[in-house]
């Protein structure tokens, strides 16, 4: 009995290796179990190797092992790359066509043992229900029942027809009564049984979606890129069913143009991106910063400059979007760490947007996006909308756009409405809204749009895990769950957290937090240091701020972590 | 009943003396009138430019963008809120230089919205540049020996994009334009109107009296059908694009939301409509 389990299913790109992990954590989060798959892909469609490291265990976790215990292996490629990680004792299983010879020496204690994969399949139809068959043969190894795996099956192909759903099941058949007769011996990989609690299994942009569509947005206009696609297809799906629209728009500037539009017009509106896409939308923000139009901008950040590495993890575009676009002009930055954050942050942001009518991003990265795992119930009683000052006609006032008032916001008056028509320009404007280069006009402009959003820097934005500490770990973004991960290992763990909104920094709270501390050190996924940067230059304390950066294209491992982290903890 | 003077705002425009963008300006006033929009109703959406400044000078929800920019802009506020007549209006450069994409997809997209085209052949804010639209070999500041490129035809490349509208005006032929940008607003889709409109300070070749001599009217040809794509298409290559009134429409056009509508979706932004409990289970469902 095992309390938890790491596995890695790896293969040919495009043979549904990816859906394999995916479904068989589907099975186990319906029964209870926490898993979180790391995908590792590259940039082709069909060919070449892919992988996806299941954890699986009692307990949430987000991190990946550096060890596994299982590879479930569909070609010689993922031998070849991944035999190193196996753990002593670990299993290496193959498909029985293949010929792992040539690795048989990479560590002792290893067994390699071949499974009829291909030919099961052929046996019962179709190549593709191999993937069918490596879920029946891991379901087995992890101790599911077949029935479980059934009901898994079926609504699977729920929609492929009935003699598909059968050729599955009995390919399931087969696997369970071949492994009862040459299996069992491996018994030792049987999962500790949990109490039943069916968890659904998403990822980060999965739950920015939902919480989009929970926060009344009901436009998104988006060009495809790794690693935000999935959040247009989501909403694509989703919004004409509640009375709104997706468009894939021509390019990145026209998204952020179009959404500017959207949300000018009375809907809250969004798009998804990545680095490159918002480097063509910098003008754009700039606009709805000068304009005051809220709109909610996803930036999945992955691997650049320029096309960099598109498949792969960073976060780097943190000082882009901290210090970006010409000219200066108030924004938000947003940054969940979890799956879960990420649907809370997304209606926060679209709070935020309309209360402060400012341009908010939601910064998640490429693991954060696409690493899915079981999560707990998002809550939907937590769902709150504010679409802050709205103008509504009154008889005495005469309207003004832009008014100067204590809490330097305006009310926003929609097109359609009588009594709120106004100019709307990207040029310096007065109250009314209409261009103007008066010197002391501009620095009133300037000041109501910087100081309408100071309230923020006064918020708790830190999250802290304590550990009765003088040194902090702090992170932003997906990073969180490896150094979680790290403190759950290591004996004397010290203070970790992670901060939600970086821009405007907290800076109350974050005074509050360098006192406190001897050390900060502050992990991140870039060359530059730049959440640690920015942290410098805001707070000083350069000699209690230190630095833990990777930018290889992979997010931390547990070991790096526990490593640079250990010299630390005394 | 919304009067002519209802549409200024008593701004005086910032052009130069003599601009065809004042006629322009007044046609779209005196269109909206006489369709009775109300001026809540109307929102103008504008770019970059001499021509970007013509949102301003409507007595309506007017917005002044970025760059190239406009078509997204007005898009975007039209799917938000369909009751709307949506308007945007741009140069030469705003509509076939930077902003040429978009022209190029709001035309496949076919939102219902209209583009007036504000068309004088140069950049006459940059004061005196060469436009994606000037002929070969115009000299400007940035052609000292004149364009060596060979100029965009905004009509064709429009036409051969799909447009379900298309018409030409000049900012002299006031009744014809007003009635085109009318046509245009009606139109179930996206409508272009090219407007010829001369630029008095920076081009001395594309001038009043040049465009009277050369403009061909569309509705003094015999027989001319507007519904014929063909025919179209020969008249902009035979009058090298020089010609006035509508050139193309097709009348059986459903613009982009009425064909979401149809499909049984509901693209009217209606945020009244509230997700239930009910309804986020039943998502959350589609991850167990």
């Amino acid at each position: 009995m095992k309390k938890s389990i790491s596995l890695l299913i790896g293969g040919v790109q495009g043979e549904g290796i990816i859906s394999t992990g995916i479904n068989l954590m589907k099975a186990l989060s319906s029964l209870g179990y926490y898993t979180y798959g790391g995908r590792s892909f590259s940039s082709r469609i069909k060919g070449g190797n892919t992988s996806i490291t299941v954890h699986i265990g009692i307990e949430c976790k987000m991190w990946i092992n550096d060890e596994v215990d299982i590879i479930f292996a569909f070609d010689n490629d993922t031998i070849y790359k991944y035999a190193h990680l196996i753990h002593k004792n670990g299993l290496i299983f193959y498909d029985s066509i293949l010929t792992p010879e040539l690795h048989r020496n990479d560590k002792d204690n290893i067994k390699f043992v071949p499974l009829p994969i291909s030919e099961m399949a052929k046996n019962n139809g179709v190549e593709i229900i191999k993937n069918t068959c490596a879920m029946g043969f891991l379901g087995y190894l992890l101790g599911i029942t077949r029935e479980t795996l059934h009901e898994v099956t079926i609504k699977r192909f729920k929609q492929k027809g009935l003699e598909i759903i059968k050729n599955n099941i009995n390919v399931l058949k087969d696997v369970y009564q071949y492994s009862e007769k040459n299996l069992k011996a491996y018994n030792t990989f049987t999962l500790t049984p949990t109490s039943i609690v069916k968890r659904p299994l998403m990822t980060g942009n999965d739950a920015i979606s939902l919480g989009a569509l929970m926060a009344g947005c009901r436009f998104i206009a988006s060009y495809p890129i790794t690693p935000a696609s999935e959040i247009m297809e989501n909403l694509g799906k989703l919004l004409p069913k509640y009375g709104g629209t997706m468009i894939q728009v021509e390019d990145e500037i026209a998204a952020v143009n179009m959404i500017i539009g959207g949300s000018y017009g009375g809907v809250r509106s969004m798009t998804a991106t990545s680095g490159p896409g918002i480097s063509l939308m910098m003008e754009g923000i700039g606009l709805a910063g000068m304009t005051e139009t809220p709109i909610v901008i996803i930036n999945s950040q992955r691997v650049g400059p320029s096309t960099g590495l598109p498949t792969k993890h960073e976060q780097s575009d943190l000082f882009t979007l901290y210090f970006g676009g010409h000219g200066e002009y108030p924004s938000i930055i947003l940054t969940p760490s979890t799956v879960e954050e990420c649907f809370n942050a997304t209606i926060r942001g679209f709070n935020l947007a309309e209360t402060y009518q400012c341009p908010v991003i939601i910064l998640s990265d490429l693991a954060l996006s696409l690493t899915p795992q079981t999560i707990e119930a998002l809550d939907f009683s937590k769902v709150e909308i504010n679409r802050g000052k709205i103008y509504t006609p009154t008889e005495s006032d005469e309207y003004k756009r832009y008014q100067l008032t204590n809490d330097y916001i305006s009310y926003r008056a929609l097109p359609g409405t009588r009594g709120g028509i106004h100019h709307t320009t990207g040029l310096e404007h007065n109250e009314m809204g209409l261009p103007t280069d008066d010197p002391l006009n501009r620095k009133k402009m300037m000041n109501k749009r910087f100081k309408k959003i100071e309230p923020l820097q006064l918020g708790e934005e830190i999250i802290i895990h304590k550990n009765n500490s003088h040194v902090l770990v702090l992170s932003f973004g997906s990073t969180y769950g490896v150094i979680k991960g790290a403190m759950k290992s290591i004996k004397t763990p010290v203070d970790f957290g992670f901060i939600q909104m970086i821009k405007p920094l907290p800076i109350k709270q974050l005074q509050g937090i360098i006192e406190s501390y001897k050390h900060i050190i502050i992990v991140e996924n870039n060359y530059c240091k730049q959440f640690a940067t920015i942290l410098k230059s805001e707070l000083g304390n350069h000699d209690k701020i230190h630095s833990l950066i990777k930018y290889d294209g992979t997010p931390f491992t547990l070991k790096e972590i526990i490593t640079e982290i250990g010299g630390w903890v005394n | 009943m919304t009067t002519i003077k209802e549409y200024h705002n008593n701004i005086s425009p910032n052009w130069c003396p003599g601009c065809g963008h004042f006629s322009v300006l007044r046609a779209l006033q005196v269109a909206a009138v006489k369709l009775q929009i109300p001026n809540e109703k109307l929102t103008v959406v504008s770019g970059i430019g001499c021509s970007g400044r013509f949102s301003g000078y409507v007595n309506a929800y007017s917005f002044h963008g970025i760059h190239g920019r406009s078509l997204p802009i007005a898009q975007g506020i039209k799917v938000a809120n369909k009751e709307l007549t949506v308007v945007a209006a741009g140069g030469d450069g705003d509509g076939f230089a930077i902003g040429l994409s978009h022209t190029l997809h709001a035309i496949r997209r076919n939102i219902n919205i209209t583009y007036l085209v504000l068309n004088n052949q140069i950049y006459g804010l940059t004061k005196g540049h060469t436009s994606p639209l000037s002929d070969i070999g115009t000299q400007t500041k940035s052609t000292p020996t004149g364009s060596l490129e060979t100029p965009i035809k905004p009509g064709i490349i429009a036409l051969a994009n799909g447009i379900s509208f298309l018409a030409q005006g000049f900012s002299v032929y006031q009744e014809q334009l007003v009635n085109i940008i009318i046509k245009a607003i009606q139109h179930d889709g996206f409508s272009m109107v090219n407007i010829f409109s001369p630029c008095v300070t920076y081009n001395k070749t594309n001038t009043y009296q040049w465009f009277r001599k050369h403009l061909v009217n569309l509705e003094e040809v015999q027989g001319y059908q507007t519904e014929n794509f063909e025919t179209a298409m020969n008249k902009l290559i035979e009058t090298d694009g020089l010609c006035t009134g509508v050139v193309y429409q097709n009348s059986n056009s459903t613009s982009y939301l009425n064909k979401l509508s149809q499909n049984g979706l509901t693209p009217a932004m209606d945020t009244s409509l509230p997700l239930t409990r009910g309804d986020f289970e039943e998502i959350i469902n589609l991850y167990r």
